[in-house]
């Protein structure tokens, strides 16, 4: 099972940094928004090349070959 | 590493019972104690501070959710005859008032200062943990660093 972690550190005067790891693209954007939604506003964003990856999808493609 | 985000805290749309929880961990925090909550200590600790240096701060970014008509304030009180006055004001913002006797305005204001910034750390620590924790995010260490940064790593396991 892929994992996400978030390293967070909130200084002293509350100003909050997060650190994203293992969450690719889309996915990342979206936490990234809801992580702005909980504290406050975006001061800055870096990303990584992490982010650049594409996201991991499982896909089962199922086949029926027919008899004669 | 997939990105890195600063983000400044907003202490917006929050109730009440939130601002004072944060007030109470940054009480405890720098050794306060909580003297008043209800209305008659306000006003008795009023008459009180009339004689005092008093220094008012605005907490940045803030605004308290509340009934204008309802004063709500916590008063707090260090050991050194400082009292700390949690309010909202009649715009809804959030106001952090020091007073004390033979304190100078400038040693209120630092004071103050650090009382609202530990104030605004607890406030967005206590917000940051609940909706973590509802997202399904497993806390695997917490600690505070020398320079009273807390630094915290969570991690959810995706199914």
């Amino acid at each position: 099972m892929p994992q996400r972690d978030v390293e967070i550190s909130i200084s002293k005067t509350g100003e909050v940094k997060v650190h994203l790891k293992g969450i690719k693209g889309k996915s990342c954007l979206k936490f990234g928004a809801f992580m702005a939604e909980v504290v406050g506003k975006v001061k800055s964003q870096q990303l990584t090349s992490e982010f650049y990856e594409p996201e991991e999808k499982a896909a089962i493609r199922l086949e029926q070959k027919q008899g004669k | 590493m997939s990105a890195i985000l600063i983000l400044t805290p907003l202490i917006i749309g929050a109730g009440w019972p939130a601002v004072t929880a944060a007030a109470a961990g940054a009480a405890v925090a720098l050794g306060l104690t909580v003297r008043a909550t209800a209305r008659e200590g306000i006003a008795a600790a009023e008459e009180e501070t009339a004689v005092k240096n008093s220094v008012e701060l605005e907490v940045k970014n803030s605004e308290v959710l509340g009934n204008v008509r309802t004063e709500q304030q916590i008063v707090l009180r260090a050991k050194d005859g400082v009292e700390v006055r949690v309010k909202r004001d009649a715009r809804g913002r959030c106001v952090v008032c020091a007073s004390g006797k033979g304190k100078t305005k400038a040693e209120l204001k630092a004071f103050a200062e650090q009382f609202t910034d530990r104030m605004t750390q607890c406030f967005v620590y206590n917000r940051v943990m609940t909706e973590l924790k509802a997202k399904g995010f497993q806390v695997m260490s917490e600690e505070r660093a020398k320079d009273e940064t807390m630094n915290i790593r969570v991690r959810q396991w995706e199914a």
